[in-house]
Order: C-alpha cells, then structure tokens, then sequence
C-alpha cells in the first residue's frame, strides 16, 4: 500500500479556553492518498475550515497528529514547516486573504517572493498563473478593484503559482456564476491529472460528486466518507491502527 | 535579493501612511538634530582645545615656576591688550627666578624628562614696537625664539619663523595677536612681509637700538596663544640680545634668571595631579595643560550635559514615537501578516521586515536631523566669526564641527536605538499565529 500524502490520526482542535471553550473537531481519523481529489462537504459551521487549515498544517491541533508523506507534523522544525507550506502546499481561502492595496500581480506573486525567488522569474510564473485563470489583463489592477470572481479566481492563481503538490480549496467556486465555476473546475482536476492532490471544500454538490471521494462532516466528525480503504469516526479509535483495512461502504451515520 | 526585497517591502510599507511616517520621523528628527548639534560643538570645542594644547606642545606639557608666581603665569593665560609705551626711567620688577640649584634639583623630580628643560629665556628689556604706518610706539611682549619640538601654533596669516640653519640668519618675527591693528595694518595678510622696527635700551649705556623685522606671521587668538608672546628668530634675538647687554660682563649675559621652564613629564606614569604634588612637594609650583585648558573646558561640558540631556529626552520621546507607530503597524497589517506567514514566511523574516522599518524611520530622522543641524551650524559659524560676533577674535574656533566620525557613528547609533524599539512590535507581528491573524476584522 502507498504511503497516503496526509494522514490525520484522533485530529481533536478546541477554540477558546475554558467557559468559552468549543470543539470544533471532535476526533477525526483521516487518510489521503497521493493524486486523490477530496471533496469535504457539511453543513456551514461543522469544521470543514477549521478541518482544512488543520491538514494544511495552518493551525496546531489541540489533540491528536496530522502527519504529511510518513511525517508527523509536530517533528518538524519550524522551518521545514515554512518550506512545506511555501514549496509544496497552495491554498484557497474560503474569505480570500488579498493585500488589497496591492496588485493583482504582487499578490499572485507573493508565495513566489517569500521563497526568494528572482523577480523576473516571480513575474513570468505569476503572469502564467493568471493567464491560466484568464486574468492576465488585469494584473496591474488594485486587487481591491476586483470583483468577487475575478479574486476568488486571482486567489486560486497564488495557490498554484508555485506548482503545489497539494492544493487546498476552501469554497473555490463559490463566488463563481456557473460558465466561470466550471472553468475553475475544469482547471483544478487539469492539475489533478498532472498528479496534484486536491482537497477541496465545497457546498456545491455537483463539484463534490466529480471528485474521487467525499467526505461528510457534521459538527466536528466525520460521518460519511466515500473511500472503502478509509477509517471513519463510527469506529472505534485503535491506537496504531494504520494498516488495518476495513471495507466499510459509504455508511451514513448519525451519532455516535 | 531577499535582502533588498525586505528593504523595498519595510519603505513600501512606511510610505503606506505616509502622515504616521512623518510625524514619527519629525519625533526622532528633533532628537537626533539637538544632539547632532551638541556632537558639533563637542567636536569643535575639543578640536580647538586640542589645537591649543598643540601650541603648548601636547599633553604632557608642563610649566615650572618658583612658588608664587601663579600671578605671573596667570597673566600669561589672558590675552593682553597692546599698551601704549611710555618711556619709563625705572628698571622693571624682579620676580622670583630658579637658581641652578631650582633647575638641578626639579630635574630631580621623577617623571619629569630633564632633557626637555626649556627655558625661552625672555628679552625682558625695555623696548617697543613701530611702523611706519602709525606715530605711536608700542610696549613689547615676551620675545622669544620658538621653543625647539612639538609647537604647533596656530596662526591667522602667514607662517611660523624658520628653524632651519639658514633662515635663522633672517630677521623675522611672528607677531602676537592684536599688534597688527596697533601698528596700522587693516588685515593679517596686509603685515606679512612688512618690515616693522623693535627698538630696545640698555639700561647701562642708556642707549636705544632699532632693529627692522620682517613680520613672517601673525598668531592666530587663542585661549594660550598670548602666552608665546612675540616669536622671533635667532638673528634677531641675537641682535637684540648684543644691543640689551653691550656693556654688561659676559657672565650676566649667560647667566639670565630663569623665570619659567617648559619641560614635559610622564603621562604614562604620573597624572596631572601626581606630577603637580611631586613639585609642590620640592617647593615648586607647576601649571598643566589642564590648568590652562581646565576651566573652559569645564564651562563647555557644563553646557553640553544639558543639550545631550535634553536631546536624550527628544530621542526617548521618539523611541516611543517609533514603538507607537510600529504597534499600529502591525495592528493594521494584522492579516497581511497571517497571510505572509500562511504562505510560508519565516517568523525571522517578518521580524527582520519591521525592524528594517525601524531603522529607516531610524536613518530618515537622523539624516534630515543632519542635515539640518549642518546647515544651521554652517550659518552659526560664519555669524560667530562675522566682524562683531563673540568668537570673531578666535577665527581658528569652529563652534560646530561636523566630521564623518561624529556623524556616521551618531547615525549607526540613532539606528540602533529605533531598531531597539522596533524589536518590541516587531517581535509582536513575527509571534502571531497565521491563522488567528487571518481571522482578525
Ligand atoms: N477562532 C475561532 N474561535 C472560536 N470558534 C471558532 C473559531 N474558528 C471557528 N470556530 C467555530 O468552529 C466551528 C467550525 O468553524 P469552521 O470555520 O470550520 O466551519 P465551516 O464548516 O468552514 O463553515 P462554513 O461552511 O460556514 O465555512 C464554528 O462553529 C465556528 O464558530
Ligand atoms: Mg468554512
């Protein structure tokens, strides 16, 4: 069996401290392999954010370990972690995160100038990447003059400016009409052929079904996933079970 | 190229509020200029000082006196005005002179370099000055010879007597400060290379002798500068040495009292105050450098500690200024922030971001704070030597001096304190976790 690209083992984050305190995650078990495409789909406020930032290695869990090709994250030095993420990972966020001040074509290129790379180098690939999204022409805008699509579509060329191997997607399509949705999907499973591997976190059934496996979430657990080879929730954790292999078939289930 | 990256982002950032910029820069601009200002005049105080010990010969100067005699030394120290000569039929007053014994038994005294016994041996006689642009005669000063060594004295035209071999055939004089007006001469340059007249008696034969002189160079005002008197060569010394003691025993001649000895001492081993109780100690009295110099110096710190004071506060008001305006930098930029580090900026990086933004509010405020203060200071200083002005007599005194090594250091050190308070904000924006910074309204 190959080794899954991001595996996450009892993943438990709790926000706030004490009265305040909410579980957002409550033990979620995880495995995703190489060159898959993830939809993780739930209800609004179920943990599907707070699930991806955890696997991108955005945010410390508050229990349990998200370990990327073999690694567990919490071994790696801060600077692995930087590089990782800068290298090897590119996100969509779900509120965009723009400088808005700046252009279309600094923002593109900012994971390219935090790596170090030359400038005509940062502009050429950065240039390539809005081309891909067809914005090419407004590169020199002020990202704020955008419209909602036009930078959840330069949001998605920073994420794979840097060629990722794994892109993270928190709602891609949805500031999107349907011609430019489909556009933007059309790309991102044209990146899945070149091996990249896509989580993506959707509302949008349709997109959800066109993606090899679908993960439900609701209210912090996972209670539905697509993929036999995959432990969920309803089991009982196992301490070190990674090889056991159940067959379990999209099994929708309520509590637990 | 990362490097300059970080420069080009922390100035793009800075001119982003470009009010919060300014006024930060105008908050260091007033420190770094009252201090600047204090630094120059620092600089040119002790520069003039220092020119003045030259003229003593260096620190380690010292000026042997029979005890009791301070008086005399100390009219020395102040410039005396040129007097009107009145022929006078009486001999001058004796003041207490050394015996050979004094002389042996001071260069006795540990850490004083008996081989650098000096005494200019005065021609103290009765004697004038006179030209030909002026009726009136004035009374001479201490001549004498330019004391062999260190001597640099500074001058306001032309140039110090020749030591050399030939010139010292040459009758040239250096005069002091102030005769030159005396004698009818509009400007310093005007004199040099004019012949004026020494005259001087022999109390003996009751006979007077004129000697012309070619005034070489005219002594520049100084604190001591008086205190060398008229300087001439060895002709004319010779010369008015024959005419003084024609008719005295030849003994008389050699053996002219020693009223003072310039000799210097071992700074390495003895202080000031060491050296000048080992003196009094053998019944002696001596005058350092710092004697001489000690007094303004001492009026010129006094006023320095209150300008660096209150251009201490300035700067801590500015740090302030820079912590502030940093702080709400970071707070602005909070989710800029998260953003960089989400994508894979370094927690050293956004630190190295913000405190190169300090160090340029750093830089701009001590650079316009320069700039500004050597302007003014460049004014100040031709206003103080105009006809009129309160250092007009001591043209070679630059009140403010402005040199690469009192800037440069003063800016790396303004810089050094704005990336100190910079560390704090910048520590707050490179510890923000990515993903609570990008949540933040
Ligand atoms: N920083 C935080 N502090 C406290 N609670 C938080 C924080 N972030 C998220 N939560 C809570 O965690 C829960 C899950 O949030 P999350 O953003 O993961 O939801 P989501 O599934 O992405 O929802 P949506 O579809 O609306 O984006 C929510 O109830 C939310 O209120
Ligand atoms: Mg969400």
């Amino acid at each position: 069996m190959e080794q899954p690209v991001i595996e996450v083992k009892n993943l438990v984050k709790v926000y706030g401290k004490r009265s305040t305190a909410f579980t957002a995650l409550k033990k979620i078990n995880l495995e995703i392999q190489k060159g898959e495409s993830v939809a993780v789909i739930g209800k609004s406020g179920s943990g599907k954010s707070t699930l991806m930032h955890l696997l991108a290695l955005l945010d410390r869990p508050t229990e349990g370990n998200v370990i990327v090709d073999g690694i567990d994250s919490t071994k790696l030095k801060t600077k692995q972690l930087n590089t990782l993420r800068n290298d090897d990972f590119g996100f969509v966020f779900q509120q965009f995160f723009m400088n808005p001040q700046d252009t279309v074509l600094e923002n593109v290129t900012l994971p390219l100038k935090i790596a170090g790379k030359r400038r005509k180098e940062r502009r050429e690939l950065a240039m390539k990447a809005l081309r891909t999204v067809g914005l090419a022409d407004r590169a020199k805008f002020k990202a704020n003059d955008l419209s909602g699509g036009q930078k959840q579509r330069v949001c998605i060329a920073r994420a794979i400016v840097n060629n990722p191997k794994i892109l993270f997607a928190d709602e891609p399509t949805g500031n999107l009409d349907s011609t430019t949705g489909e556009k933007v999907i059309k790309l991102l499973f044209g990146l899945q052929k070149k091996g990249v591997t896509l989580i993506i976190v959707t509302h949008d059934e349709d997109l959800a079904k066109m993606c090899d496996r679908q993960v439900r979430i609701s209210d912090g657990k996972v209670t539905e996933d697509s993929a036999s080879q995959s432990k969920t929730s309803t089991k009982k954790p196992k301490k070190s079970t990674t090889k056991t292999k159940t067959a379990k078939n999209q099994t929708a289930k309520g509590e637990n | 190229m990362k490097f300059f990256d970080i420069l080009r982002t922390a100035n793009h950032n800075l001119f982003r509020n470009k009010v919060r910029t300014m006024l930060t820069v105008i908050a260091i601009f007033v420190g770094s200029f009252t201090i600047i200002l204090n630094v120059a005049i620092n600089t040119g105080v002790n520069s003039f000082i220092d020119e003045q010990t030259a003229s003593l010969g260096g620190d380690n100067f010292i000026m042997l006196m029979p005890s009791g005699s301070s008086e005399m030394a100390s009219s020395m120290v102040a410039s005396s005005e040129p007097v009107e000569f009145v022929e006078k039929k009486t001999g001058e007053t004796e003041v207490g002179a050394f015996s050979d014994e004094d002389i042996e038994k001071l260069k006795q005294i540990d850490g004083i370099d008996a081989d650098s016994f000096y005494s200019p041996a005065p021609l103290s006689g009765t004697g004038y000055y006179a030209s030909d642009k002026t009726d009136k005669k004035y009374e001479i000063q201490n001549l004498m010879i330019l004391p062999p060594g260190n001597f640099k004295i500074p001058l306001a035209a032309g140039e110090l007597v020749d030591q050399n071999e030939e010139a010292k055939k040459k009758n040239q004089v250096v005069l002091a400060p102030g005769y030159r007006e005396a004698l009818g001469y509009e400007t310093d340059e005007d004199i040099i290379g004019q012949t004026i007249t020494i005259g001087i008696k022999n109390e003996i034969l009751d006979k007077w002798t004129a000697i012309d002189v070619e005034v070489v160079g005219v002594e520049a005002s100084g604190i001591v500068s008086s205190s060398m008197g008229t300087l001439i060569s060895h002709a004319v010394y010779d010369a008015l040495a024959d005419a003084v003691y024609e008719g005295y025993p030849s003994e008389y001649r050699d053996n002219q009292p020693n009223y003072y000895i310039m000799a210097t001492y071992d700074t390495n081993r003895f202080s000031e105050d060491e050296i000048k109780q080992a003196i009094a100690d053998a019944g002696y009295e001596a005058w350092t450098v710092s004697d001489m110099m000690g007094m303004i110096r001492t009026f010129f710190d006094a006023i320095m500690i209150v300008f660096t004071i209150f251009g201490s506060i300035a700067l801590l008001a500015a740090a302030i200024g820079i912590i502030n305006t940093l702080l709400m930098s970071v707070e602005e930029r909070t989710r800029e922030i998260g953003l960089d580090k989400a994508l894979g900026m370094s927690s050293g990086r956004v630190f190295t971001e913000f405190a190169v933004e300090a160090i340029s509010l750093g830089f701009w405020g001590s650079a316009f704070g320069v700039v500004v203060a050597m302007f003014i200071g460049t004014l100040a200083n031709s206003a103080v030597h105009a006809p009129g002005g309160f250092l007009a007599e001591l043209p070679t005194f630059n009140l403010f001096e402005f040199t690469a090594s009192n800037i440069i250091p003063f800016m790396i050190i303004i810089m050094f304190i704005a990336f100190l308070a910079g560390t704090i904000p910048a520590w707050k924006a490179a510890h923000k976790n990515p993903i609570d910074a990008l949540r933040y309204e």
